[in-house]
């Protein structure tokens, strides 16, 4: 169905929320065959793309037409990305999706605008047709495009590929599905049926812009997603548990895939005895790891620095201000290994390390891309990303977590009288100057006189980014970086993203459930 | 500005050649069966912001999707990489892939004779002068959209304005194994106006208009969609968290598609036959109000979700979703139809016509007296499975059968199998800009969260 394709929406799903939604297994695309190339130097020259035809005079062509009109700056983004899945359905492994991108997207820059073209032929005649198209940005005499260029080399290796995707069978790949669903069988009785998906992505990028770098990397991804559908009484539930890492197959460790059975497990057949919480303000706690859904929300994205140098972000003319109690700090990094937000340069060619957003509880940098940046004055921080070639990089996150503070977890939840505790969520959405923001909890539990009671389930929180991190009013010391599957939507463009947090407090949040505050 | 603009380097010709070859290629390599989607897509989008041009983004996209039927088992898979002998590897290892799985009965591609019977109309879904369309009209229409937006009363709060206008071609050729053979043309034309103001609260409260067509004549006004962009983000200022309460409720049309889309994923055949959905069992049964009467009609001239042949190829027909609260149909495929044993209907529903009420937006409202007229959702999830959902709105407290202060941060929450039984009223205003054609609709005692 078509819908508006114009605006922008800012939103972050997990693998699970497609399933809950539509009820079945998300179509995850991904690999096989055409392979990678196998000379591929790690990040050198050309690499993997020499074998497209893709040669250094080709750049410089390519870049010279994109600055033919006058542009301040220019890069080319190739991308070839190789993608495989397979679901499990009724007991079998009965379907497969793959996908091959190959394609090209050229860039033009003058000031803060940008002239945007891509296409997936990447002849010579091709790539320069699309950079022209990119070029008419701007309109004025031609800039010299680089004469040579320099490979960007000695990247971190923060997802090491042993073995690259595309060289996997998928018979090695079979045993993780069918395994999964013989041990949930197992696990209870009362599952009646399990859907299993598994991805992978074997991915190579080259950026070359007009200050003359070159910059390649390969970048892996995967998934295991489980979900399964319990009886209990003439009742149905559905639940389930994923994993996701910018990892080769070792990632599937055997305590990895037991955790996913366990987790899913419990997660679905204790949705029998939950119950709705009452509708209102209340103490809301959020257990370690995937509750940092809260931060990625609540601040993420209003610290994105395009919202801010347009003056459209709540956190618009805030930094250096106290936001929050002085033991909140809170980061956006993309080093974490195998992490699903990982990545070892942003897909302008950029280095990426680790920024601090919160600072003893002062705001302190917003992420950018490099237009954000030049607009600043400061030193892009790696946050420039895209989903394809078919896109124009904006300021996204990649792993955004707190860092854990002084309070322990029981101490936590011992203080709340009467309020809720969340573990488990599928999605949230924010406004970005209203500052309003929900996320959708999919397990959790009551607290009543400090102490954990009933299981709770399919409930949204919605609170105002500013006003509830002012309210976390308690830390704990228990960081987890959540290992789930999470996906970032803005503008039309999604991007794999981590998340985490240790337990916090919040003292006042809207919880929307159902009937009276005890 | 001038942009010189060439055509993709594929003909349509070429295309529709490539999705032929595609289907040999795939028997040649062992495939029994095999069905072929062949794309090309030109978007080109202006956008604008406070003054000058923002971004400027134009291509044509291509590629081939292949659905392969290999000794019993299936794949679906897909390529952008067109090369000859890219794609004959590709199909080959695709192949090799399908082997890889376990034997699946339920798989084929469609009865041939569902193929038949297509609707002889004109669906009048593309635009004959879509290519007259130039770089300077683009950026005008997106820069006066950004002038009335800021022309309207109380302007000079206004933080930022960001207008676009974008159009796009898309092609699609078919081609089965056993018989079918498609194409479709069709194009659009979007304008969007979002705003940001600024309220006195320290709050940069934010809304957006947008509007379409298939055809570049009938698109609003840029001034209307300015305006209206501009005085919902205005409205917003002030805008408060209310008490929790049990209220009546209306949901503007263009707001309106969130609560119905959700009712759609359960009548899947997958749901269904998964078990993952709370209207399994429910055909023939009152799952609605006497209100609800709703039609998947995939031949709205101009709709944007019209089609003379579904997904699957199976020629498309007018089907009752809803008649007066009676759940009439599932949206079924061949697959799923397979394994529950029942003839499929369509894979998705196509445009959704609502029988409609008598009155607009104002005079429901006016009725209501007392509620919460909701104008957009955030976030919240519905659970296909149970039913149950959970939302955050916002919208206008309505007081007197008069809208009074904007209301924001608020939840709704209950069960779709209750919720719709206490839909009170249709209004006669479907939504135009979207496939989903909603009106208002006014439900009786919604559970709200608030403070």
């Amino acid at each position: 169905m078509t819908e508006n394709p114009g605006m922008s929406r800012r939103n972050v799903i997990g693998l699970g929320a497609a399933a809950l939604a539509a009820g079945a297994v998300p179509d995850l695309f991904s690999d096989l065959g055409t392979a990678l190339a196998a000379q591929a130097g790690p990040a050198e020259g050309i690499g993997p793309f020499a074998r497209f035809g893709v040669t250094e005079q080709m750049l410089r062509d390519a870049l010279g037409a994109a600055l033919s009109r006058g542009a301040d700056y220019a890069d080319l983004f190739f991308q070839h990305r190789i993608g495989n899945s397979l679901a499990l359905e009724d007991g079998e492994v009965n379907r497969a999706y793959a996908s091959v991108e190959l394609g090209v997207g050229v860039r033009a820059v003058k000031g803060d605008q940008t002239g945007y073209a891509y296409t997936e032929d990447l002849t010579l005649e091709a790539v320069v047709r699309a950079a022209k198209t990119a070029a008419a940005i701007a309109d004025g005499p031609a800039k010299q495009g680089p004469k040579g260029f320099k490979a960007d080399a000695g990247l971190p290796a923060r997802y090491p590929v042993k073995v690259r995707w595309d060289e996997v069978r998928p018979q090695q790949k079979l045993p993780f599905l069918t395994g999964l669903n013989e041990k949930v069988f197992a696990a209870d009785k009362r599952i009646t049926k399990v859907n299993v998906g598994f991805m992978d992505q074997a991915g190579a990028i080259l950026i070359a812009d007009s200050t003359g770098r070159i910059v390649s990397d390969v970048q892996p991804m995967t998934s295991l997603s489980l979900s399964c559908v319990a009886e209990q009484g003439g009742k149905k539930e559905t639940g389930g548990y994923n994993v996701a890492g910018r990892a080769d197959i070792g990632f599937y460790t055997p305590g990895k895939l037991e955790r996913i059975v366990k987790e899913a497990v419990a997660r679905t057949t204790i949705l029998f005895e939950a119950v709705t919480p009452p509708a209102g303000e209340m103490p809301v706690v959020l257990g370690a790891g995937a509750s940092g859904i809260l931060l990625h929300e609540a601040i993420g994205h209003g610290m994105e620095a395009d919202f801010n140098r347009k003056g459209i972000s709540i956190y618009s003319d805030k930094i250096g201000k106290p936001i929050a109690k002085p033991f909140v700090n809170i980061v956006d990094e993309g080093t974490l290994e195998a992490a699903r937000g990982s990545i070892n340069v942003d897909d302008e060619g950029n280095p990426v390390g680790k920024t601090m957003l919160v600072e003893k509880g002062v705001l302190t940098t917003y992420l950018h891309d490099s237009i954000s940046a030049k607009h600043y004055k400061v030193k892009p921080t790696g946050n420039g990303r895209r989903e394809s070639y078919q896109y124009a990089p904006m300021p996204r996150m990649r792993a955004t977590y707190m860092l854990p503070g002084p309070h322990k977890k029981e101490e936590i939840i011992a203080s709340v009288k009467s309020g809720i505790f969340c573990s488990n969520f599928t999605n949230g959405q924010v406004q970005i100057g209203a500052g309003d923001f929900t996320f959708y909890v999919k397990n959790g539990y009551l607290i009543e006189d400090g102490r954990l009671t009933r299981p709770i389930k399919d409930v949204n929180i919605i609170g105002n980014g500013p006003k509830v991190l002012e309210l976390v009013d308690m830390v704990s010391d228990d960081l987890v970086i959540d290992e789930g599957g999470w996906t970032c939507g803005k503008d039309g463009q999604s991007v794999p993203v981590s998340q985490g947090i240790p337990t916090v407090r919040v003292a006042s949040i809207t919880v929307g459930g159902r009937g009276k505050k005890a | 500005m001038t942009t010189t603009t060439t055509p993709a380097a594929p003909t349509a010709t070429d295309m529709l050649a490539a999705a032929h070859d595609a289907v040999k290629l795939a028997l040649k390599k062992g495939a029994r069966e095999a069905g072929v989607r062949a794309y090309r897509v030109r978007e080109v989008e202006v956008r604008w912001r406070d003054g000058a041009v923002e971004k400027i983004h134009e291509a044509t996209t291509r590629g081939l999707g292949l659905s392969l039927y290999v000794d019993g088992r299936y794949a679906a898979v897909s390529t952008s990489d067109l090369r000859p002998e890219a794609l004959d590897t590709f199909v080959g290892d695709s192949v090799a892939l399908t082997r890889a799985l376990a034997k699946d009965p339920f798989r084929s591609l469609p009865e041939p004779k569902l193929y038949e019977g297509q609707a002889s109309v004109d669906l009048k879904l593309e635009d004959p002068k879509y290519a007259a369309v130039s770089a300077e009209e683009r950026r005008t229409l997106a820069r006066e959209a950004e002038k009335a937006a800021r022309a309207v009363q109380g302007a000079g709060s206004i933080l930022s304005v960001t207008t676009s206008f974008s159009d796009s071609l898309s092609e699609s050729w078919q081609v089965h194994s056993n018989g079918f053979t498609g194409s479709r043309r069709d194009t659009s034309f979007w304008l969007s106006a979002e705003v940001s103001v600024k309220d006195p609260d320290g709050r940069k409260p934010e809304d957006y208009a947008y509007a379409g067509a298939r055809f570049r004549g009938e698109v609003p006004s840029p001034e209307a969609v300015g305006r209206e962009a501009a005085e919902r983000a205005l409205s917003r200022v002030g805008a408060k968290k209310g008490e929790s309460a049990v209220l009546t409720m209306a949901v503007e049309n263009r707001a309106a598609s969130r609560l119905v889309a959700f009712l759609l994923g359960p009548l899947s055949g997958g749901a269904l036959q998964q078990k993952r959905s709370f209207l399994e069992g429910k055909l023939g049964q009152t799952i609605g109000s006497p209100h609800l009467t709703l039609l998947d009609d995939p031949l709205v001239p101009k709709g944007f979700g019209s089609r003379l042949f579904d997904g699957e190829g199976i020629a498309a027909k007018r089907i009752p979703v809803f008649e007066e609260g009676t759940l009439r149909t599932y949206f079924i495929d061949t697959y799923y139809g397979k394994k529950l044993k029942v003839a499929p209907t369509t894979a998705r529903p196509s445009n959704l016509v609502w029988k409609l009420g008598d009155s607009g937006r104002d005079p429901l409202v006016a009725a209501m007296k007392d509620g919460i007229f909701v104008t957009g959702f955030l976030g919240g999830n519905s659970n296909g499975t149970t039913g149950d959902f959970s939302l955050g709105v916002q919208g206008f407290r309505v007081r007197g059968g008069k809208l009074a202060e904007p209301i924001g941060e608020m939840n709704i929450s209950g069960n779709h199998l209750e919720l719709w039984k206490k839909l009170a009223a249709v209004g006669n205003d479907p939504y135009p800009y979207s496939s989903m054609l909603t009106p208002t609709l006014v439900f009786e005692g919604v559970q709200f969260a608030g403070s």
